[in-house]
Order: C-alpha cells, then sequence, then structure tokens
C-alpha cells in the first residue's frame, strides 16, 4: 500500500509518548487521538509532498520526541 | 469458572511431561542422556568438526536452512535464513556479531524451551554455536526465564562441559522476567544490555542492530536446536522426517484442563488427530494465548503445518495447543486468558496500557453474560490497540479475541442474550456449586 506521492513514513515510538496531544494539532490531516489522548495515524503513516513541512513541524513540536519521520518506503 | 486457575500459571517442572521425540526429544528416552556432553556427541557431532558438510560457512549455512525452510519457533516463525543472511551481511571488523539464545519462555503455556533446557540443552547450543562460527563470533548469550529455575541450571551445567571439553566460545548466561513479554526479542536484547527487560521500540531489526549496535542473531532455544540438528544431520538427513514441503519435525506444548503441559516432538505432517486423540474434536486454542481459536472438529481434518494452518486461519505460533474441558467456556477461557494478558502489560505504550484492561473487562462482562457487554465495543478497542505499540502483545491479544467472535459467533450471541450454554448445559449439583468462581 505504497503511495508513489509518499516523501516519508511517521511513526510514534509508543514507549517514548505521553499522550500530549501535540502531533495531532499540528498534523490533525494525518494525527487523530484515541480515547485516552494517544495518537491515531491514518494511511500508515505515510506523509505526502504538501504535508512534508507540518509532519516535521509535528515532529519537532513533540515534548517527548516520540514522533519520527522515516524514509518513504520503497 | 471451573477449574481456571491455570490460565496465567507457569508450569511447575513436575507439571511438565516430556515425551521422547524423534529427533530433538530423542535423548528424553534416557534420562539425563542429552544433558552429558559426551553421551551427546555420540549422536551429534562437534560444531567445531561439523556433520555431512562439514564446518559450515555463513554462505552456506543461510543456503541449507533455506532449503528445509527452517522458520523461527519463538511464534512470529520468521525464516532464519533471511536473518542469518541479514546478520551476516551487517557484520564489520567493529560490528562483531552476538548470538543470543533465546530461553526465556513467558509463555505460560509453552514448556518446549524448558523442555529442550532439560532434556537436549547440547543440541540447542550446538546450533548457537555452528551460527557462532559461521558468523566468525565468539559471543553467545543464553537468555533464561527467572521463573523457570531449572532451565538456568541446566544451561550452566550443558556451559560447564563445553568449557572443561575445550569450547573456545564466550558462553554468557543471563536471567530475565518473570513476565508474558520479557521473552520478547527487543526485551531481551535490553535485558542484555543491563537495563529492565522490557520491549522497547526496534527502528532496524536485531540482525542489523541490537545488542550495543552490533548485528544481532537472535533466535528461539528450539530454532538453535533446529539449526543444530541440521548441521548434525545435513539437509538430507533433516529432510527424512517431514514432508517435501515442511521438513523435519516441531515441538508442541499441549495442555489440557488438568494444569500440566505436555511436550512432545511431531513430524510436519503428523494429523492433529493423531496428536491430540478425542481432543482433535473440541475447541482448541492454537498458537497459545497470542493465538486463536480451532472451532470444534477443525483440528481433526488439518495436519501439524504452517501452511495448513494459515490456509484454515490458525497459527501455529510457537506450538501451544490448550484444550478447555467440556464443562469450560471458550468465552470465558477467552475472557480469563485476556485478564491474564492485559496484567501482563509492560505498561510503557498507551494504548496497551489503557486498551488491554478495558478489552478485558469488556470480554469479561461478555463470559459473565452481562447484557452490557458490547459487541462493537470488543470490536472497537481489539481494533484501537492493533499496531500501536513497542511489542505485538496488544496485536496478539486482540487476534485472540477477534477469533473467539469469529470462530464462537452463535456462543457470542447467546452470552450477549444472556445465556451461557457451556454453564447451562454443564450445571452441576448444588453441593459443587461453591468451586464456581463466577
Amino acid at each position: 500500500m505504497t503511495d508513489s506521492n509518499e516523501v516519508g513514513v511517521l511513526r510514534v515510538d509508543w514507549p517514548a509518548c505521553m499522550g500530549r496531544g501535540v502531533c495531532a494539532e499540528v498534523l490533525p490531516e494525518i494525527i487523530t487521538l484515541d480515547e485516552w489522548g494517544y495518537p491515531v495515524i491514518a494511511g500508515g503513516g505515510a506523509v505526502s509532498a504538501e504535508l512534508r513541512d507540518l509532519a516535521r513541524e509535528a515532529v519537532t513540536s513533540c515534548p517527548h520526541a516520540a514522533l519520527k519521520l522515516l524514509p518513504p518506503r520503497r | 469458572m471451573v477449574g481456571m486457575s491455570h490460565i496465567g500459571a507457569i508450569p511447575s517442572a513436575d507439571q511438565v511431561e516430556i515425551r521422547a521425540g524423534a529427533r530433538l526429544l530423542a535423548s528424553a528416552a534416557y534420562p539425563g542422556s542429552g544433558s552429558e556432553l559426551a553421551t551427546h556427541r555420540r549422536t551429534w557431532p562437534d560444531p567445531r568438526i561439523g556433520g555431512p558438510s562439514g564446518r559450515l560457512s555463513a554462505d552456506v549455512l543461510v543456503e541449507q536452512a533455506r532449503a528445509i525452510g527452517l522458520a523461527g519457533r519463538g511464534g512470529a516463525g520468521f525464516p532464519f535464513a533471511t536473518k542469518l543472511a541479514a546478520a551476516a551481511s551487517s557484520a564489520r571488523l567493529l560490528r562483531r556479531p552476538v548470538v543470543v539464545v533465546n530461553a526465556a519462555e513467558g509463555e505460560p503455556a509453552s514448556a518446549k524451551d524448558f523442555a529442550l533446557a532439560l532434556t537436549a540443552p547440547h543440541l540447542v547450543l550446538d546450533g548457537a554455536a555452528v551460527a557462532a562460527y559461521a558468523l566468525r563470533c565468539t559471543e553467545i548469550h543464553i537468555v533464561m526465564p527467572r521463573e523457570r529455575p531449572a532451565v538456568r541450571d541446566a544451561f550452566e551445567l550443558a556451559v560447564a562441559q563445553r568449557r572443561e571439553a575445550g569450547e573456545r566460545l564466550s558462553w554468557q548466561l543471563t536471567e530475565t522476567g518473570p513476565g508474558f513479554v520479557a521473552g520478547q526479542a527487543r526485551a531481551v536484547i535490553e535485558a542484555l544490555s543491563g537495563r529492565p527487560g522490557l520491549p522497547v521500540t526496534a527502528w532496524q531489526p536485531e540482525a542489523m542492530s541490537g545488542l550495543k549496535g552490533r548485528p544481532t542473531l537472535l533466535s528461539n532455544a528450539e530454532t538453535w536446536a533446529q539449526v543444530g540438528a541440521l548441521a548434525g544431520l545435513g539437509v538430507d538427513g533433516y529432510r527424512q522426517l517431514g514432508t517435501p514441503r515442511e521438513p523435519g519435525t516441531t515441538l508442541l506444548s499441549l495442555s489440557a484442563s488438568d494444569d500440566r503441559v505436555e511436550v512432545v516432538e511431531v513430524a510436519y505432517g503428523t494429523p492433529w488427530a493423531d496428536v491430540l486423540g478425542g481432543d482433535a474434536r473440541r475447541p482448541a486454542l492454537v498458537g497459545g494465548y497470542h493465538g486463536t481459536w480451532a472451532a470444534a472438529g477443525a483440528l481433526s481434518s488439518l495436519a501439524v503445518s504452517r501452511a495448513d494452518m494459515r490456509d484454515a486461519g490458525l497459527t501455529l505460533g510457537a506450538g501451544v495447543v490448550v484444550v478447555p474441558a467440556p464443562d469450560e467456556c471458550p468465552v470465558a477461557v477467552t475472557a480469563a486468558v485476556t485478564a491474564y494478558l492485559a496484567g501482563e502489560s509492560a505498561g510503557r505504550c498507551g494504548p496497551c496500557f489503557n486498551g488491554l484492561p478495558a478489552l478485558a473487562a469488556e470480554v469479561g462482562a461478555l463470559a459473565r453474560c452481562n447484557t452490557g457487554a458490547s459487541y462493537s465495543r470488543i470490536a472497537e478497542l481489539a481494533g484501537i490497540v492493533t499496531g500501536r505499540g513497542a511489542c505485538a502483545h496488544p496485536d496478539g491479544t486482540a487476534r485472540l479475541v477477534r477469533s473467539m467472535v469469529t470462530v464462537f459467533d452463535d456462543e457470542v450471541a447467546a452470552h450477549l442474550g444472556g445465556v451461557c450454554r457451556v454453564a447451562e448445559s454443564s450445571s452441576r449439583p448444588p453441593s459443587t456449586a461453591g468451586a464456581r468462581d463466577d
């Protein structure tokens, strides 16, 4: 299910994530929160070129550095 | 629930019955023989010398493991050849590989690694030694479960014998656990790194970057015993048992409701009816607490085969089969296992820490025929926890619950309507009613 438009993949470091929810505020296009406040990542975390900057911002604004933007899947 | 106290309990040494087998458990027929290096060497060649193909290079071992389709026996069934090839190609002068024998059997219903430690520890260690020689490394770790002290005693003795016999490998023994998730690969590497032995996020496969960033060839104890058998017998010898598509044997841990676990070795292709007898017609939990339910009668037409099981929507996992007693409701068993698994969350990943207790509460309500239980809530929670943790503990728990809902749809519907038909049909005289705990 790889998207040719994909420029990166968002992954959560689950033990590091404390459910602060900043990522969902920065990038609601991809990230919503479950009933306990932990991120739900849509589309397997695929990030398109249009959302790349917001995805980077979501990564850098996580207070626990629990969100990572990995290289695209082939 | 009747007699469900065994759910989640690690069997003590005297609750495990080890049946002698054709290959890995052959020495179980002569107690103590597999634990004695000299006796073991009468059957199995010294890895320094090798079997029919001599001492194996990494390339040849990869080729041979691929030829017999060796799948990891820790539960996930990952191809051993792929792991070994990755470790070999990641090896550099400054990134010397490490070999890890994972005997940290955290699954309560499993006792196969325990059985190997007690009856054939040297075959397990032979496999690890073969890989170390192939990868030109000397560091081998053995990770053992704290809640099964007999495993440590057995490996300590075996390693002492090998050192005395002049084997120049650096065997290092570490205990980990207790707990269900302590045997997870990353948790084991954490424990070896001196940190709490709990799962962490893996950004790269262990074979590329594991212990201290070094290529780490970590496999289950039975996988290593299979490697030892392969090196000792050669590909043709190994193929003498099993089927052309799935050569060799596999270990199974069978538990009925009497708190005992029986460990058997069977050749792939053996009908379940031969393994379980009449129990093959009963509903069974296959693949352990992270496994899937087989409906009544499903196993009687199937063989012990990873491929056949997969085609039938089942998973052999680490070879655990639990057959509930006729008076045990599978929904209630699932609830008891789910509650146990929720309690075994390492508590580090939010969706698992919050989601598994919620899921267990919902399945528990269903088992008690609480009409407030909701089918859609169970499905929702199973979905929420899946794929959202450092390890597959939440995924495995969700798999178990989903399979209960699918396989026992009639029973689930009856429970939602307030009736447990198993409890009704096995309702007992008032004198024993006190034994019921719900």
